[in-house]
């Protein structure tokens, strides 16, 4: 009889902590599930909804300018190259600043132009999150934080730009390339080998946005 | 080699290389204020400290032996680093035909971050001379080893395993049984590995004598659920002189049989915080729930019995005895949350259910359910006042009646539901007073809302049955579901105290028992009725001392046999008396004396890591120390007696008498293995 009990103890327990457990105050979105919808200014006054770019395949690139690893991808132009590579391809690849204001890599929409010129740049557009919204959204924890989201709205792959984690431009050829296979992958309409790997970078400044 | 935000050298243990012979070289960091570097695993962002080793040829470099990392919140990213000063320690083997000069060189990398992160890197250089023998390094130096060598993870002295619920969410659990959840603070387990468990979500991690139970998210690694989780847990122990904070390795093997539950409520509110409301909601629904605990049922039972009664009354009776009952549960809750903020306020944390974990408040609980029991039987009637005051006002008609009632479910609603609150309320105990406040509140209106709604909804009343002698014999029959409960408790008393408590219990009970039927007997007035009274309120005392007998009695069930408690070992050591210490230390012999408890940690880590190391086994054994051991698992009163004349609230203690000593020195809490080789060879 004591062991029933016990038991029946035991499960309350568990299912009382899971019920009240703290949840986090982020969201994070699995692959394979629709990607959170979204809606952002970008740094020409324009608006951009995930809703309206359904049939095609959207890249987002979290990114705060002066992080060791946002630079290590751009100072080696391996970032712009991918950008040109993606547009060339028809995909929207969406340059996204979530600092909050104060925070590094927080910027205003004239800053933001001119760090996609003296960087010669090249996404779609440069969307400005200073609220955070979208890096909550999908649980982005660095930068460069990457995700690709399908034609049809699903997120096929998020983590890392590339397989080795530092902040060495020198590391860049020997790495694979997850974001550029994972999109060759999309386009040829196969499922993506590695859909979900270590992001690596600077952690995402929320500032007080998180609270 | 300085960096703008780290000081960072290569330091050796020795200063002299024996060909052949491994020794232990560290990367040092002194980190600046506020900024920190990064563990193995860094968590959500950043990276950790690689060294890259050029050494000449046949010498080897292991990988880095990393200290237990801290848990760094930078606005709510997670990240697994180190502050301040550390030593990241390697071990080099150097060849076996080196001669003249060992040069070691090493390129290091970090990334040091507060809110702003920073990658620095630094070229190392040291050369250390070869000698026939190993040469120790200064004292200051080797110090730094032997904290650094502290700050390491132990291997876990318990096994671990790990469930996946439905959601694929792991739960770990440590099989640490015999804990004291109320020495225990900040558990966190920090994987070892990206990808299995994601840093990100917080841990409530939950203590009981069972052990220890994490549950945990899943990472965002695609990969087939792992068969092991292996990672690092951290606790903080308060100990009788302050507070030891403890990391072991854990490597947990997949329990196919563990599938946590996952609560359906989550999952609509999946990635979203839990906000006052939601936990005012959940407590809501947890008041609710007790109603069917079953403590608190036959205390409803004995509210129903009081309805049934009352229905034939007019409606603003039944509306002020349902008010009532609600105003005895609030308060009840209220003064509990009081005592919660203020006990939490004095000592810093509190166990939900801490009245549970004593044996004295089971023991007359079940007294309590087992009179209560009588009552309802018919045994007697209240009226002559000896019940107790408790069961005396709850059985009062009227609005008091009521209002004990509520209190009376709530006294008896906390213990046998303890575990489960304990968990549920871990949000409460959380948040600031208020929130804990209305929290509790909200939970004590929960349990207090059937018989509320029932008094005040005349639709409801209706289907409430006519009195009559059915309601004699409802009352005979909840007898039985208290009585229930009684068994429950001294079943709850034998975890505590051990088979033992059975027989206080029982037979406690036999003298409530005897004293009510005493009482029974007879006219009063007589010499005889007093006669009577006194041999009553003798057994109800000799019922009562029972108490004193378990608070002297064992706390666990391993001891409660007479034997040895399972949990600590006395191979190589003498059983500790008083005695025995005085004799050997007047005969002028080193002693060294240990005292511990199955239940400390920071004990359990010593013995592994400074006491029972084949080294400091060598020097007892050279030295002919007479060493004993002390077990205040149980908190022996011989012991306890040695710890108050030295000032000390619990062990660990160690106590070390040179030879020929008159007064022992006492060792810090925290040993370490050169500490103690150091202290038993000193005058020799």
């Amino acid at each position: 009889m004591s062991k029933t009990v016990v038991q029946r103890r035991a499960m309350l327990l568990g299912s009382a902590a899971v019920a009240l457990a703290p949840m986090s105050a982020f969201a994070a979105t699995d692959v394979g599930k629709p990607a959170p919808a979204f809606s952002a200014t970008d740094s020409n006054g324009k608006t951009w909804s995930l809703a309206d770019l359904k049939g095609k395949v959207v890249v987002l690139e979290t990114s705060n300018q002066d992080c060791p690893y946002v630079r290590k991808h751009y100072s080696s132009a391996n970032m712009q190259t991918q950008q040109r590579e993606a547009a060339a391809k028809g995909v929207v690849w969406l340059t996204v600043a979530s600092s909050a204001p104060g925070e590094q890599g927080f910027v205003t929409a004239a800053e933001a132009n001119e760090i996609t010129r003296t960087r010669n740049a090249a996404p779609a557009a440069f969307l400005l999150d200073p609220q955070s919204k979208i890096a909550r959204a999908y649980g982005a924890t660095v930068t460069p934080h990457m995700y690709i989201i399908d034609a049809s709205g699903m997120l096929v792959y998020k983590g890392g730009i590339d397989s080795i984690p530092s902040s060495n431009p020198a590391d860049i050829p020997k790495a694979n390339q997850y974001v550029r296979v994972a999109l060759d992958e999309v386009l040829a309409g196969k499922p993506v080998t590695e859909a979900s790997t270590r992001p690596y970078g600077c952690s995402l400044k929320y500032g007080n946005n998180a609270a | 080699m300085k960096t703008d935000n780290v000081r960072a050298e290569l330091v050796s243990e020795v200063s002299e290389v024996k060909p052949g012979e491994p020794f232990w070289v560290a990367l040092r960091q002194t980190i600046k204020p506020h900024w920190h570097t990064y563990w193995k695993n860094p968590g959500d962002s950043g990276l950790p400290t690689e060294i890259s080793w050029m050494l000449p040829p046949g010498a080897t470099a292991d990988p880095i032996v990393w200290p237990a990392p801290t848990l760094i919140d930078v606005s709510g990213i997670i990240n697994y680093g180190f502050e301040d000063d550390i030593l990241l320690l390697v071990r080099i083997t150097p060849p076996a035909d080196l001669a003249g000069t060992l040069a070691l060189r090493a390129d290091a990398n970090w990334l040091v971050c507060d809110d702003v992160c920073i990658p620095e890197e630094g070229k190392f250089a040291l050369d250390l001379p070869v000698g026939v023998s190993a040469k120790p390094a200064d004292p200051a130096t080797r110090a730094l080893f032997d904290k650094a060598r502290r700050a390491v993870p132990t291997d876990s002295p318990w096994p671990a395993r790990f469930g996946l619920a439905k959601s694929g969410d792991p739960t770990l659990v440590v099989e640490a049984r015999g804990l004291k959840p109320e020495t225990i603070r900040d558990v966190y387990f920090f994987p070892a590995e990206w990808g299995a468990v994601a840093s990100m979500a917080k841990q409530t991690a939950s203590v009981t004598a069972e052990g220890i139970r994490i549950p945990l998210k899943k990472g965002d690694a695609k990969a087939a659920p792992p068969q092991s989780l292996a990672g690092t847990l951290v606790l903080t122990e308060k100990t009788g002189d302050g507070e030891q904070r403890q990391a072991f390795d854990i490597v947990a093997k997949l329990d196919p049989a563990l599938v946590p539950s996952a609560a359906p409520l989550t999952a609509s509110n999946a990635g979203e915080s839990l906000t006052l409301v939601k936990a005012l909601l959940f407590a809501l629904l947890g008041g609710l729930i007790l109603n069917l605990m079953p403590c608190v049922f036959p205390v409803l039972a004995m509210k129903a019995a009081a309805f049934a009664q009352l229905a034939g009354h007019e409606r603003s009776a039944m509306r002020r005895d349902g008010i009532a009952y609600t105003a005895g549960v609030l308060v009840a809750f209220g003064l509990m949350a009081a005592a919660v903020i203020a006990i939490r306020a004095s000592i810093g944390e509190v166990n939900w259910g801490f009245q549970f974990q004593s044996p004295i408040f089971s023991l007359l609980v079940a007294y309590l359910f087992f009179v209560v029991g009588l009552n309802l039987a018919g045994v007697f009637e209240i009226g002559g006042g000896f019940v107790g005051v408790g069961q005396a006002l709850t059985a009062r008609n009227g609005a008091t009646g009521a209002f004990f009632t509520g209190v009376l479910a709530v006294l008896v609603a906390t213990p046998c539901t303890a575990p489960f609150m304990a968990a549920a309320l871990g949000f409460a105990l959380s948040q600031p007073a208020p929130q804990t406040v209305a929290v509790l509140l909200a939970m004590g209106l929960g349990l207090a809302l059937p018989y509320l709604a029932l008094s005040m909804t005349p639709a409801l009343q209706r289907l409430m049955p006519r009195p009559g002698a059915w309601m004699a014999r409802l009352r005979q029959f909840l007898a039985f579901p208290m009585w229930a409960s009684a068994v429950w408790m001294i079943w709850v008393l034998t975890q505590q105290t051990g088979p033992d408590g059975v027989i206080y219990a029982l037979g406690g009970m036999i003298l409530i028992a005897f004293a009510i039927w005493l009482l029974r007997l007879g006219s009063a007035g007589t010499l005889g009725a007093w006669l009577r009274r006194g041999v009553a309120a003798a057994a109800v005392l000799l019922a009562f001392a029972a108490v004193l007998k378990l608070q002297d009695g064992p706390a666990t069930a391993a001891s409660a046999s007479g034997g040895p408690s399972t949990g600590v070992s006395f191979e190589g050591w003498e059983r500790f008396s008083r005695a025995r210490m005085t004799e050997a230390a007047a005969a002028g012999q080193p002693v060294f004396v240990d005292f511990t408890a199955a239940w400390c940690i920071t004990c359990l880590v010593n013995e592994r890591v400074a006491l029972e190391t084949p080294a400091a086994r060598r020097a007892f054994e050279q030295t002919a120390t007479v060493k004993l051991k002390g077990d205040w698992t149980n908190r022996d009163p011989e012991i306890t007696a040695v710890l108050k004349e030295l000032g000390r609230a619990g062990v660990p203690l160690y106590l070390y008498w040179p030879p020929g000593a008159e007064r022992p020195k006492i060792l810090p809490q925290v040993l370490t293995e050169a500490a103690i080789i150091s202290e038993l060879q000193h005058k020799r």
